[in-house]
Protein backbone atom coordinates (compact mmCIF):
# COMPACT_ATOMS: atom_id res chain seq x y z
CA UNK A 1 0.00 0.00 0.00
CA UNK A 2 1.12 3.46 -1.13
CA UNK A 3 1.95 5.90 1.68
CA UNK A 4 1.38 9.47 1.32
CA UNK A 5 3.55 12.30 2.89
CA UNK A 6 2.27 15.82 3.96
CA UNK A 7 3.87 18.53 3.94
CA UNK A 8 2.54 21.90 5.33
CA UNK A 9 3.00 24.41 2.64
CA UNK A 10 0.59 27.10 3.39
CA UNK A 11 0.33 28.46 6.37
CA UNK A 12 -2.99 30.14 8.05
CA UNK A 13 -2.20 33.47 7.33
CA UNK A 14 -1.11 33.32 3.88
CA UNK A 15 -4.26 31.46 2.84
CA UNK A 16 -6.51 33.92 5.18
CA UNK A 17 -4.68 36.25 2.70
CA UNK A 18 -5.18 34.21 -0.37
CA UNK A 19 -8.57 33.91 0.19
CA UNK A 20 -9.37 37.18 0.67
CA UNK A 21 -7.44 38.38 -1.60
CA UNK A 22 -9.38 35.95 -4.29
CA UNK A 23 -12.87 37.30 -2.63
CA UNK A 24 -11.93 41.38 -2.88
CA UNK A 25 -10.47 40.66 -6.43
CA UNK A 26 -13.07 38.74 -7.91
CA UNK A 27 -15.86 41.35 -6.31
CA UNK A 28 -13.35 44.39 -8.27
CA UNK A 29 -13.92 42.14 -11.63
CA UNK A 30 -17.51 42.08 -11.56
CA UNK A 31 -18.32 45.44 -10.00
CA UNK A 32 -15.48 46.90 -12.12
CA UNK A 33 -17.04 46.10 -15.32
CA UNK A 34 -20.38 47.10 -14.09
CA UNK A 35 -18.68 50.61 -13.40
CA UNK A 36 -17.57 50.77 -17.40
CA UNK A 37 -20.43 48.52 -19.26
CA UNK A 38 -23.45 49.93 -17.02
CA UNK A 39 -25.41 49.44 -20.25
CA UNK A 40 -24.44 46.04 -20.53
CA UNK A 41 -24.04 44.54 -17.21
CA UNK A 42 -26.14 44.84 -14.23
CA UNK A 43 -25.24 41.92 -11.81
CA UNK A 44 -25.72 44.96 -8.85
CA UNK A 45 -29.18 46.00 -8.58
CA UNK A 46 -27.45 49.71 -9.33
CA UNK A 47 -24.53 51.32 -10.09
CA UNK A 48 -24.03 53.17 -6.85
CA UNK A 49 -24.00 49.52 -5.01
CA UNK A 50 -21.50 48.88 -7.75
CA UNK A 51 -19.57 51.58 -6.72
CA UNK A 52 -19.54 51.43 -3.30
CA UNK A 53 -18.46 47.86 -3.10
CA UNK A 54 -15.72 48.10 -5.23
CA UNK A 55 -14.02 51.09 -3.76
CA UNK A 56 -14.66 48.99 -0.23
CA UNK A 57 -12.95 45.62 -1.90
CA UNK A 58 -10.50 47.79 -3.55
CA UNK A 59 -9.55 49.13 -0.21
CA UNK A 60 -9.50 46.13 0.97
CA UNK A 61 -7.31 44.50 -1.54
CA UNK A 62 -4.92 47.28 -1.10
CA UNK A 63 -4.62 46.66 2.58
CA UNK A 64 -4.18 43.39 2.18
CA UNK A 65 -1.39 43.73 -0.89
CA UNK A 66 0.34 46.59 1.99
CA UNK A 67 0.31 43.42 4.74
CA UNK A 68 1.65 41.10 2.26
CA UNK A 69 4.55 44.22 1.53
CA UNK A 70 5.15 44.50 5.26
CA UNK A 71 5.78 40.96 5.90
CA UNK A 72 7.46 39.39 3.45
CA UNK A 73 9.59 42.81 2.75
CA UNK A 74 10.34 43.76 6.36
CA UNK A 75 9.37 40.81 8.94
CA UNK A 76 9.73 37.96 7.12
CA UNK A 77 12.63 39.34 5.29
CA UNK A 78 11.91 36.77 2.52
CA UNK A 79 10.46 38.49 -0.79
CA UNK A 80 14.06 38.68 -2.26
CA UNK A 81 13.63 35.03 -1.34
CA UNK A 82 10.43 34.10 -2.60
CA UNK A 83 9.05 36.26 -5.67
CA UNK A 84 12.82 37.41 -7.35
CA UNK A 85 14.13 34.89 -9.98
CA UNK A 86 17.94 33.52 -9.51
CA UNK A 87 20.34 33.85 -12.24
CA UNK A 88 20.08 30.34 -13.02
CA UNK A 89 16.55 30.72 -12.83
CA UNK A 90 16.64 33.23 -15.76
CA UNK A 91 19.02 31.64 -17.31
CA UNK A 92 17.82 28.13 -17.03
CA UNK A 93 15.02 27.61 -14.94
CA UNK A 94 12.56 29.85 -17.36
CA UNK A 95 13.54 27.52 -20.43
CA UNK A 96 13.31 24.64 -18.24
CA UNK A 97 9.72 25.15 -16.86
CA UNK A 98 8.35 26.19 -20.11
CA UNK A 99 9.52 23.16 -22.03
CA UNK A 100 7.61 21.64 -19.08
CA UNK A 101 4.40 23.83 -19.72
CA UNK A 102 4.42 23.61 -23.23
CA UNK A 103 5.65 20.15 -24.26
CA UNK A 104 6.90 17.73 -21.67
CA UNK A 105 3.80 18.01 -19.35
CA UNK A 106 1.74 16.85 -22.28
CA UNK A 107 4.47 13.41 -22.65
CA UNK A 108 3.37 12.70 -18.65
CA UNK A 109 7.01 13.67 -17.43
CA UNK A 110 7.31 14.85 -14.05
CA UNK A 111 7.66 18.63 -12.86
CA UNK A 112 10.73 19.82 -12.60
CA UNK A 113 10.03 21.91 -9.64
CA UNK A 114 9.65 20.58 -6.15
CA UNK A 115 8.03 23.70 -3.68
CA UNK A 116 8.97 23.60 -0.66
CA UNK A 117 7.84 26.32 2.13
CA UNK A 118 10.69 28.01 1.39
CA UNK A 119 11.39 27.80 -2.15
CA UNK A 120 7.29 27.82 -3.54
CA UNK A 121 7.26 29.15 -6.91
CA UNK A 122 9.17 27.87 -9.91
CA UNK A 123 11.07 30.15 -11.98
CA UNK A 124 8.09 31.11 -14.34
CA UNK A 125 6.02 31.64 -11.51
CA UNK A 126 8.94 34.01 -9.78
CA UNK A 127 9.09 36.26 -12.48
CA UNK A 128 4.96 36.60 -13.09
CA UNK A 129 4.49 36.66 -9.57
CA UNK A 130 7.18 39.54 -9.27
CA UNK A 131 5.37 41.48 -11.85
CA UNK A 132 2.35 41.07 -10.65
CA UNK A 133 3.05 41.77 -7.31
CA UNK A 134 5.41 44.69 -8.31
CA UNK A 135 3.97 46.54 -10.82
CA UNK A 136 0.23 45.38 -11.49
CA UNK A 137 -0.84 45.28 -8.60
CA UNK A 138 0.99 48.43 -6.38
CA UNK A 139 -0.15 50.24 -9.95
CA UNK A 140 -3.89 49.22 -10.13
CA UNK A 141 -3.85 50.42 -6.40
CA UNK A 142 -3.12 53.59 -6.67
CA UNK A 143 -4.85 54.58 -9.46
CA UNK A 144 -7.69 53.16 -7.88
CA UNK A 145 -7.18 55.63 -4.52
CA UNK A 146 -6.35 58.48 -6.89
CA UNK A 147 -9.76 57.76 -8.44
CA UNK A 148 -11.31 57.70 -5.55
CA UNK A 149 -9.89 60.81 -4.28
CA UNK A 150 -9.97 63.14 -7.13
CA UNK A 151 -11.23 66.13 -5.20
CA UNK A 152 -8.56 65.78 -2.56
CA UNK A 153 -5.88 64.81 -5.27
CA UNK A 154 -6.10 66.94 -7.78
CA UNK A 155 -3.24 68.37 -8.53
CA UNK A 156 -2.19 65.24 -8.02
CA UNK A 157 -4.23 63.42 -10.68
CA UNK A 158 -3.64 66.38 -13.31
CA UNK A 159 0.04 65.72 -12.43
CA UNK A 160 -0.34 62.43 -13.59
CA UNK A 161 -1.66 63.26 -16.79
CA UNK A 162 -5.38 63.82 -16.01
CA UNK A 163 -8.09 61.86 -15.20
CA UNK A 164 -8.61 60.37 -18.39
CA UNK A 165 -4.85 58.64 -18.64
CA UNK A 166 -5.79 57.93 -15.29
CA UNK A 167 -8.85 55.83 -16.11
CA UNK A 168 -7.43 54.03 -19.14
CA UNK A 169 -4.16 52.97 -17.03
CA UNK A 170 -6.71 51.39 -14.18
CA UNK A 171 -8.75 49.80 -16.62
CA UNK A 172 -5.91 48.38 -18.70
CA UNK A 173 -4.09 47.21 -15.58
CA UNK A 174 -7.37 45.05 -14.25
CA UNK A 175 -7.54 43.62 -17.10
CA UNK A 176 -4.32 42.51 -17.15
CA UNK A 177 -5.13 41.16 -13.84
CA UNK A 178 -8.03 39.78 -15.06
CA UNK A 179 -6.39 37.61 -17.91
CA UNK A 180 -3.64 36.98 -15.08
CA UNK A 181 -6.58 35.47 -12.90
CA UNK A 182 -7.53 32.72 -15.83
CA UNK A 183 -3.98 31.72 -16.42
CA UNK A 184 -3.34 31.29 -12.13
CA UNK A 185 -6.55 28.96 -11.82
CA UNK A 186 -6.37 27.21 -14.93
CA UNK A 187 -2.11 26.26 -13.91
CA UNK A 188 -4.06 25.35 -10.26
CA UNK A 189 -5.57 22.57 -11.43
CA UNK A 190 -2.49 21.14 -13.28
CA UNK A 191 -2.00 18.87 -10.67
CA UNK A 192 -1.52 14.93 -10.33
CA UNK A 193 -5.56 15.64 -10.05
CA UNK A 194 -7.07 18.84 -11.15
CA UNK A 195 -7.82 19.46 -6.69
CA UNK A 196 -3.85 18.92 -5.65
CA UNK A 197 -2.80 22.32 -6.16
CA UNK A 198 -6.05 23.56 -4.43
CA UNK A 199 -6.26 21.69 -1.82
CA UNK A 200 -3.43 23.09 0.06
CA UNK A 201 -4.82 26.39 -0.31
CA UNK A 202 -7.71 25.69 1.65
CA UNK A 203 -5.84 23.08 4.29
CA UNK A 204 -2.51 23.87 4.10
CA UNK A 205 -1.25 20.59 3.53
CA UNK A 206 0.01 19.09 0.38
CA UNK A 207 -0.33 15.24 -0.36
CA UNK A 208 3.56 14.41 -1.91
CA UNK A 209 4.72 10.60 -2.82
CA UNK A 210 7.31 9.17 -0.99
CA UNK A 211 10.23 10.28 -1.56
CA UNK A 212 9.41 13.14 -3.30
CA UNK A 213 9.09 16.86 -1.81
CA UNK A 214 6.03 18.71 -2.39
CA UNK A 215 4.95 19.79 -6.28
CA UNK A 216 5.05 23.73 -7.15
CA UNK A 217 2.16 25.56 -6.34
CA UNK A 218 0.38 28.08 -9.17
CA UNK B 1 -61.41 122.31 -53.10
CA UNK B 2 -60.16 118.80 -52.22
CA UNK B 3 -56.75 119.22 -53.92
CA UNK B 4 -56.47 122.26 -51.27
CA UNK B 5 -57.54 120.90 -47.58
CA UNK B 6 -55.85 117.78 -47.80
CA UNK B 7 -52.19 119.01 -46.96
CA UNK B 8 -54.10 121.60 -44.34
CA UNK B 9 -55.63 118.10 -42.73
CA UNK B 10 -52.28 116.54 -42.93
CA UNK B 11 -50.85 119.33 -41.05
CA UNK B 12 -53.38 119.77 -38.58
CA UNK B 13 -53.35 115.65 -37.36
CA UNK B 14 -49.36 116.19 -37.48
CA UNK B 15 -49.51 119.13 -35.11
CA UNK B 16 -52.07 117.03 -32.88
CA UNK B 17 -49.65 114.21 -32.92
CA UNK B 18 -46.70 116.52 -32.17
CA UNK B 19 -48.88 118.32 -28.73
CA UNK B 20 -50.03 114.64 -27.49
CA UNK B 21 -46.51 113.00 -27.61
CA UNK B 22 -44.73 115.71 -26.42
CA UNK B 23 -45.61 115.79 -22.87
CA UNK B 24 -44.83 111.62 -23.27
CA UNK B 25 -41.40 111.95 -24.80
CA UNK B 26 -40.29 114.52 -22.02
CA UNK B 27 -41.23 112.10 -19.21
CA UNK B 28 -39.67 109.06 -20.61
CA UNK B 29 -36.91 108.27 -19.00
CA UNK B 30 -34.16 106.83 -20.91
CA UNK B 31 -31.69 103.72 -19.09
CA UNK B 32 -28.74 106.23 -19.92
CA UNK B 33 -30.53 108.97 -17.29
CA UNK B 34 -30.29 106.45 -14.77
CA UNK B 35 -27.21 104.83 -15.47
CA UNK B 36 -25.75 108.57 -15.25
CA UNK B 37 -26.10 108.60 -11.86
CA UNK B 38 -26.78 104.46 -10.82
CA UNK B 39 -23.27 103.58 -12.68
CA UNK B 40 -21.25 105.81 -9.65
CA UNK B 41 -21.07 104.09 -6.26
CA UNK B 42 -19.94 107.32 -4.60
CA UNK B 43 -23.24 109.06 -6.09
CA UNK B 44 -25.59 106.65 -5.26
CA UNK B 45 -23.98 104.29 -2.71
CA UNK B 46 -22.79 100.43 -3.15
CA UNK B 47 -26.59 99.48 -2.58
CA UNK B 48 -28.01 101.05 -5.63
CA UNK B 49 -25.22 100.58 -7.80
CA UNK B 50 -25.69 98.82 -11.01
CA UNK B 51 -23.11 97.88 -12.90
CA UNK B 52 -24.07 99.48 -16.53
CA UNK B 53 -21.81 96.89 -18.62
CA UNK B 54 -23.30 93.73 -16.88
CA UNK B 55 -26.67 95.31 -16.98
CA UNK B 56 -26.39 96.32 -20.52
CA UNK B 57 -26.28 92.08 -21.35
CA UNK B 58 -29.35 91.21 -19.56
CA UNK B 59 -32.88 91.23 -21.07
CA UNK B 60 -34.00 93.46 -18.57
CA UNK B 61 -32.22 96.37 -20.05
CA UNK B 62 -33.93 96.06 -23.38
CA UNK B 63 -37.07 96.08 -21.51
CA UNK B 64 -36.20 99.45 -19.88
CA UNK B 65 -35.73 100.74 -16.46
CA UNK B 66 -38.53 102.65 -16.23
CA UNK B 67 -40.65 99.00 -17.03
CA UNK B 68 -39.88 97.68 -13.75
CA UNK B 69 -39.84 101.26 -12.04
CA UNK B 70 -42.52 102.77 -13.48
CA UNK B 71 -43.70 105.75 -10.30
CA UNK B 72 -39.81 107.07 -11.49
CA UNK B 73 -40.34 110.40 -12.22
CA UNK B 74 -37.36 113.03 -14.25
CA UNK B 75 -37.80 114.65 -10.46
CA UNK B 76 -36.10 111.70 -8.61
CA UNK B 77 -34.67 111.47 -6.76
CA UNK B 78 -35.56 115.20 -5.56
CA UNK B 79 -38.92 114.06 -5.25
CA UNK B 80 -38.09 112.34 -2.21
CA UNK B 81 -40.32 109.52 -3.21
CA UNK B 82 -39.40 105.40 -3.49
CA UNK B 83 -39.63 104.26 -6.49
CA UNK B 84 -41.84 101.51 -7.14
CA UNK B 85 -40.38 98.33 -7.90
CA UNK B 86 -42.33 95.47 -10.79
CA UNK B 87 -43.58 92.63 -9.28
CA UNK B 88 -41.72 89.56 -11.17
CA UNK B 89 -44.24 87.50 -11.97
CA UNK B 90 -46.02 90.75 -14.28
CA UNK B 91 -44.01 89.38 -16.81
CA UNK B 92 -42.46 85.79 -15.45
CA UNK B 93 -45.87 84.55 -15.04
CA UNK B 94 -45.32 81.35 -16.00
CA UNK B 95 -42.30 80.83 -14.14
CA UNK B 96 -44.15 82.64 -10.65
CA UNK B 97 -46.56 79.66 -11.23
CA UNK B 98 -43.87 77.20 -11.39
CA UNK B 99 -41.81 78.10 -8.81
CA UNK B 100 -45.10 78.47 -6.20
CA UNK B 101 -45.61 74.94 -5.97
CA UNK B 102 -41.90 74.24 -5.30
CA UNK B 103 -40.09 73.65 -1.84
CA UNK B 104 -38.41 76.55 -2.29
CA UNK B 105 -41.22 79.32 -2.55
CA UNK B 106 -41.66 80.57 1.18
CA UNK B 107 -38.35 80.38 1.53
CA UNK B 108 -36.39 82.77 -0.83
CA UNK B 109 -38.10 85.14 -3.36
CA UNK B 110 -37.04 85.76 -6.53
CA UNK B 111 -35.01 88.15 -5.50
CA UNK B 112 -32.78 86.50 -3.46
CA UNK B 113 -31.48 84.12 -6.11
CA UNK B 114 -31.56 86.88 -8.83
CA UNK B 115 -30.41 90.23 -8.97
CA UNK B 116 -32.48 91.52 -12.25
CA UNK B 117 -29.81 94.06 -12.61
CA UNK B 118 -27.35 91.21 -13.25
CA UNK B 119 -29.48 88.23 -14.23
CA UNK B 120 -28.84 86.32 -18.07
CA UNK B 121 -30.00 83.30 -19.46
CA UNK B 122 -29.12 79.87 -18.48
CA UNK B 123 -26.72 79.28 -21.35
CA UNK B 124 -25.08 82.72 -20.94
CA UNK B 125 -23.11 82.44 -17.09
CA UNK B 126 -21.29 79.82 -16.35
CA UNK B 127 -21.78 76.52 -14.12
CA UNK B 128 -19.87 77.87 -11.37
CA UNK B 129 -21.87 81.22 -11.45
CA UNK B 130 -25.54 79.15 -11.88
CA UNK B 131 -24.54 77.43 -8.45
CA UNK B 132 -23.69 80.80 -6.99
CA UNK B 133 -27.52 81.73 -6.77
CA UNK B 134 -27.53 78.13 -4.75
CA UNK B 135 -24.59 78.71 -2.23
CA UNK B 136 -26.41 81.61 -0.46
CA UNK B 137 -28.19 79.23 1.45
CA UNK B 138 -27.06 76.01 1.16
CA UNK B 139 -23.00 75.78 2.11
CA UNK B 140 -20.65 73.99 0.30
CA UNK B 141 -19.94 71.64 3.32
CA UNK B 142 -23.38 70.69 4.35
CA UNK B 143 -24.08 70.05 0.88
CA UNK B 144 -21.06 67.71 0.30
CA UNK B 145 -21.97 66.20 3.56
CA UNK B 146 -25.74 65.87 2.87
CA UNK B 147 -24.78 64.12 -0.31
CA UNK B 148 -22.31 61.82 0.22
CA UNK B 149 -24.65 59.90 2.66
CA UNK B 150 -26.15 58.22 -0.58
CA UNK B 151 -24.03 59.87 -3.39
CA UNK B 152 -20.46 58.61 -4.65
CA UNK B 153 -17.68 61.00 -4.73
CA UNK B 154 -20.06 63.48 -3.53
CA UNK B 155 -17.29 66.57 -3.49
CA UNK B 156 -16.44 66.04 -6.79
CA UNK B 157 -19.91 65.95 -8.14
CA UNK B 158 -20.57 69.25 -5.73
CA UNK B 159 -18.01 70.65 -7.36
CA UNK B 160 -18.16 70.01 -10.84
CA UNK B 161 -21.84 69.87 -11.40
CA UNK B 162 -24.30 72.42 -11.48
CA UNK B 163 -27.14 71.98 -8.80
CA UNK B 164 -29.66 72.31 -11.67
CA UNK B 165 -27.99 69.45 -13.42
CA UNK B 166 -30.26 67.47 -11.23
CA UNK B 167 -32.45 69.35 -9.27
CA UNK B 168 -34.42 70.14 -12.51
CA UNK B 169 -37.01 68.97 -14.60
CA UNK B 170 -35.30 69.19 -17.40
CA UNK B 171 -34.98 66.53 -19.04
CA UNK B 172 -32.01 67.09 -21.82
CA UNK B 173 -28.24 67.54 -20.06
CA UNK B 174 -25.46 68.49 -22.38
CA UNK B 175 -21.66 68.84 -21.53
CA UNK B 176 -19.83 72.49 -21.75
CA UNK B 177 -16.54 72.81 -21.21
CA UNK B 178 -14.83 76.37 -19.70
CA UNK B 179 -11.44 77.53 -19.81
CA UNK B 180 -9.76 76.90 -16.79
CA UNK B 181 -6.75 78.67 -15.41
CA UNK B 182 -3.94 77.19 -12.92
CA UNK B 183 -2.24 80.45 -11.10
CA UNK B 184 1.10 80.22 -9.94
CA UNK B 185 0.18 78.98 -6.51
CA UNK B 186 -1.94 76.17 -8.22
CA UNK B 187 -5.51 77.02 -8.16
CA UNK B 188 -7.88 76.47 -10.88
CA UNK B 189 -10.58 78.70 -11.39
CA UNK B 190 -12.18 80.19 -14.80
CA UNK B 191 -10.42 82.05 -16.79
CA UNK B 192 -10.60 85.50 -16.89
CA UNK B 193 -11.22 87.80 -19.90
CA UNK B 194 -8.51 89.64 -19.46
CA UNK B 195 -6.24 86.31 -19.17
CA UNK B 196 -7.96 84.77 -22.26
CA UNK B 197 -7.28 87.75 -23.70
CA UNK B 198 -3.62 88.16 -22.59
CA UNK B 199 -3.25 84.69 -23.80
CA UNK B 200 -4.66 85.12 -27.23
CA UNK B 201 -2.20 88.05 -27.56
CA UNK B 202 -4.06 90.91 -30.01
CA UNK B 203 -6.24 87.71 -31.41
CA UNK B 204 -9.61 86.99 -30.42
CA UNK B 205 -10.60 84.55 -27.85
CA UNK B 206 -12.08 82.53 -29.66
CA UNK B 207 -9.54 82.21 -31.61
CA UNK B 208 -7.58 80.02 -28.59
CA UNK B 209 -9.75 77.57 -29.27
CA UNK B 210 -11.77 77.82 -32.38
CA UNK B 211 -8.76 78.23 -34.15
CA UNK B 212 -10.51 78.79 -38.08
CA UNK B 213 -13.00 80.70 -36.29
CA UNK B 214 -15.87 78.82 -37.92
CA UNK B 215 -17.91 78.86 -34.90
CA UNK B 216 -18.18 75.60 -34.58
CA UNK B 217 -15.07 73.22 -32.79
CA UNK B 218 -13.67 70.12 -34.20
CA UNK B 219 -12.34 67.37 -32.26
CA UNK B 220 -8.86 68.45 -34.10
CA UNK B 221 -9.32 71.79 -32.44
CA UNK B 222 -10.29 70.85 -29.07
CA UNK B 223 -6.38 68.73 -29.36
CA UNK B 224 -4.81 71.23 -30.43
CA UNK B 225 -6.02 73.64 -27.49
CA UNK B 226 -5.22 70.94 -25.44
CA UNK B 227 -1.48 69.79 -26.87
CA UNK B 228 -0.32 73.49 -27.28
CA UNK B 229 1.84 73.87 -24.67
CA UNK B 230 1.24 77.46 -25.41
CA UNK B 231 -1.71 77.06 -23.25
CA UNK B 232 0.09 74.63 -20.71
CA UNK B 233 -1.85 77.10 -17.91
CA UNK B 234 -5.13 76.64 -19.54
CA UNK B 235 -7.62 73.61 -19.10
CA UNK B 236 -10.83 72.98 -20.65
CA UNK B 237 -12.97 71.03 -18.01
CA UNK B 238 -16.22 69.68 -18.88
CA UNK B 239 -19.82 69.72 -16.69
CA UNK B 240 -22.91 68.52 -17.30
CA UNK B 241 -25.28 71.58 -17.95
CA UNK B 242 -29.31 71.85 -18.43
CA UNK B 243 -30.65 72.67 -21.59
CA UNK B 244 -33.85 74.48 -19.57
CA UNK B 245 -33.91 75.62 -16.33
CA UNK B 246 -37.15 74.78 -14.69
CA UNK B 247 -38.08 76.43 -11.38
CA UNK B 248 -39.88 73.63 -9.96
CA UNK B 249 -36.63 71.99 -8.34
CA UNK B 250 -37.46 68.79 -8.62
CA UNK B 251 -35.36 65.73 -8.80
CA UNK B 252 -36.58 63.52 -11.15
CA UNK B 253 -36.15 59.98 -10.84
CA UNK B 254 -33.78 59.19 -13.42
CA UNK B 255 -31.17 61.70 -11.87
CA UNK B 256 -31.15 58.86 -8.57
CA UNK B 257 -29.73 56.51 -11.25
CA UNK B 258 -25.92 56.75 -11.43
CA UNK B 259 -26.43 55.41 -15.38
CA UNK B 260 -28.35 58.30 -16.23
CA UNK B 261 -25.28 60.63 -16.77
CA UNK B 262 -22.32 57.11 -16.34
CA UNK B 263 -23.47 55.08 -19.34
CA UNK B 264 -22.73 55.88 -23.01
CA UNK B 265 -25.83 55.84 -25.44
CA UNK B 266 -27.94 58.90 -24.73
CA UNK B 267 -27.80 60.89 -27.73
CA UNK B 268 -28.34 64.13 -25.20
CA UNK B 269 -24.55 63.52 -24.29
CA UNK B 270 -23.02 63.39 -27.25
CA UNK B 271 -24.08 67.14 -27.63
CA UNK B 272 -21.58 69.25 -26.41
CA UNK B 273 -20.44 73.07 -26.29
CA UNK B 274 -17.31 75.41 -25.33
CA UNK B 275 -18.48 78.06 -23.30
CA UNK B 276 -16.57 81.28 -23.79
CA UNK B 277 -16.06 84.16 -21.57
CA UNK B 278 -17.39 87.55 -23.05
CA UNK B 279 -15.53 91.07 -22.23
CA UNK B 280 -19.24 91.93 -20.67
CA UNK B 281 -18.81 88.82 -18.37
CA UNK B 282 -21.38 86.80 -20.06
CA UNK B 283 -20.69 83.55 -21.75
CA UNK B 284 -21.33 82.14 -25.54
CA UNK B 285 -21.85 79.04 -26.13
CA UNK B 286 -20.06 77.34 -29.67
CA UNK B 287 -21.03 73.95 -30.64
CA UNK B 288 -18.29 71.16 -30.59
CA UNK B 289 -18.07 68.23 -32.62
CA UNK B 290 -20.64 65.34 -32.14
CA UNK B 291 -19.37 62.95 -29.23
CA UNK B 292 -15.61 65.18 -29.92
CA UNK B 293 -15.32 64.34 -25.73
CA UNK B 294 -16.39 61.17 -25.57
CA UNK B 295 -13.52 59.87 -28.37
CA UNK B 296 -10.78 62.06 -27.57
CA UNK B 297 -8.44 60.55 -24.97
CA UNK B 298 -6.71 64.32 -24.63
CA UNK B 299 -9.66 66.35 -25.19
CA UNK B 300 -10.70 66.59 -21.84
CA UNK B 301 -8.44 65.58 -19.90
CA UNK B 302 -9.90 67.00 -16.50
CA UNK B 303 -13.47 65.23 -17.62
CA UNK B 304 -14.33 61.55 -17.42
CA UNK B 305 -17.65 59.84 -16.73
CA UNK B 306 -16.84 56.78 -16.88
CA UNK B 307 -18.87 55.19 -19.10
CA UNK B 308 -20.53 57.63 -21.28
CA UNK B 309 -16.99 59.24 -21.86
CA UNK B 310 -15.12 55.89 -22.23
CA UNK B 311 -12.64 55.40 -25.70
CA UNK B 312 -13.94 52.46 -27.76
CA UNK B 313 -10.62 51.67 -28.22
CA UNK B 314 -9.45 51.22 -24.74
CA UNK B 315 -12.31 48.87 -24.68
CA UNK B 316 -11.11 46.76 -27.78
CA UNK B 317 -7.54 46.83 -26.15
CA UNK B 318 -9.13 45.23 -23.07
CA UNK B 319 -10.76 42.89 -24.47
CA UNK B 320 -8.08 41.31 -26.31
CA UNK B 321 -5.71 41.49 -23.12
CA UNK B 322 -8.37 39.59 -21.45
CA UNK B 323 -8.87 36.67 -24.29
CA UNK B 324 -4.67 37.05 -24.17
CA UNK B 325 -5.37 35.42 -20.75
CA UNK B 326 -7.95 33.01 -21.73
CA UNK B 327 -5.26 31.70 -24.19
CA UNK B 328 -3.02 29.20 -21.80
CA UNK B 329 -6.72 27.54 -20.94
CA UNK B 330 -8.24 26.69 -23.50
CA UNK B 331 -5.21 25.88 -25.55
CA UNK B 332 -3.36 24.16 -23.32
CA UNK B 333 -6.50 22.33 -21.55
CA UNK B 334 -7.47 21.19 -24.85
CA UNK B 335 -3.89 19.98 -25.50
CA UNK B 336 -3.87 18.69 -21.87
CA UNK B 337 -7.55 16.44 -22.57
CA UNK B 338 -5.64 15.28 -26.01
CA UNK B 339 -2.69 13.73 -23.97
CA UNK B 340 -4.51 12.54 -21.06
CA UNK B 341 -3.49 8.83 -21.99
CA UNK B 342 0.09 9.66 -22.01
CA UNK B 343 0.21 11.00 -18.50
CA UNK B 344 -2.09 8.06 -17.52
CA UNK B 345 0.21 5.25 -18.66
CA UNK B 346 3.17 7.05 -16.66
CA UNK B 347 1.22 7.11 -13.43
CA UNK B 348 0.76 3.18 -14.09
CA UNK B 349 4.80 2.97 -14.64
Amino acid sequence: METTNKVYLQPTPVRIWHWLNAFGIITLIVTGAQIRFPEYISLLTSYKSAILLHNTAGLMVAVSFSLWFFYYGLVARSIRKIYVPTKDDLQFGILRQAKFYLLTYFLGWKNPHHATPDDKFNPMQKSAYMAIMFVLMPLVALTGILLTNVSPLRELVILVGGLKLLVAAHFLLACSLCAFLFTHVYLATLGKTPMAYIKPMWTGWEEVEPGEHSHHTP
Amino acid sequence: MTMRTQPKRTIWLACLILTLALPLAALAVENSDCLGCHADADTVGKTFRIDPVTFDTTAHAEVGCQECHASVTDKHPDDGATPSKANCQDCHDAIGAEYAGSNHHGNATCNDCHNPHVARGATAVSGVDMNRQCEGCHGNLDMVLKHAEWLPQADLHIAMLPCVSCHTASQDNVITMYIIKRSLTGDRKLATFAELKEQAGGKSIQSLIDRNEDNYISLAELRMFNLDSENHTLRLQGMITPEKVTHDFRTLDNRWDCSFCHASGPAARQTSFVSLIQEDGSYLRIAAEKGAVMDALYGTPDFYMVGATRSKMLDYIGMVIIAGGMVMPIGHGTLRFLTRKNRQHKEEE
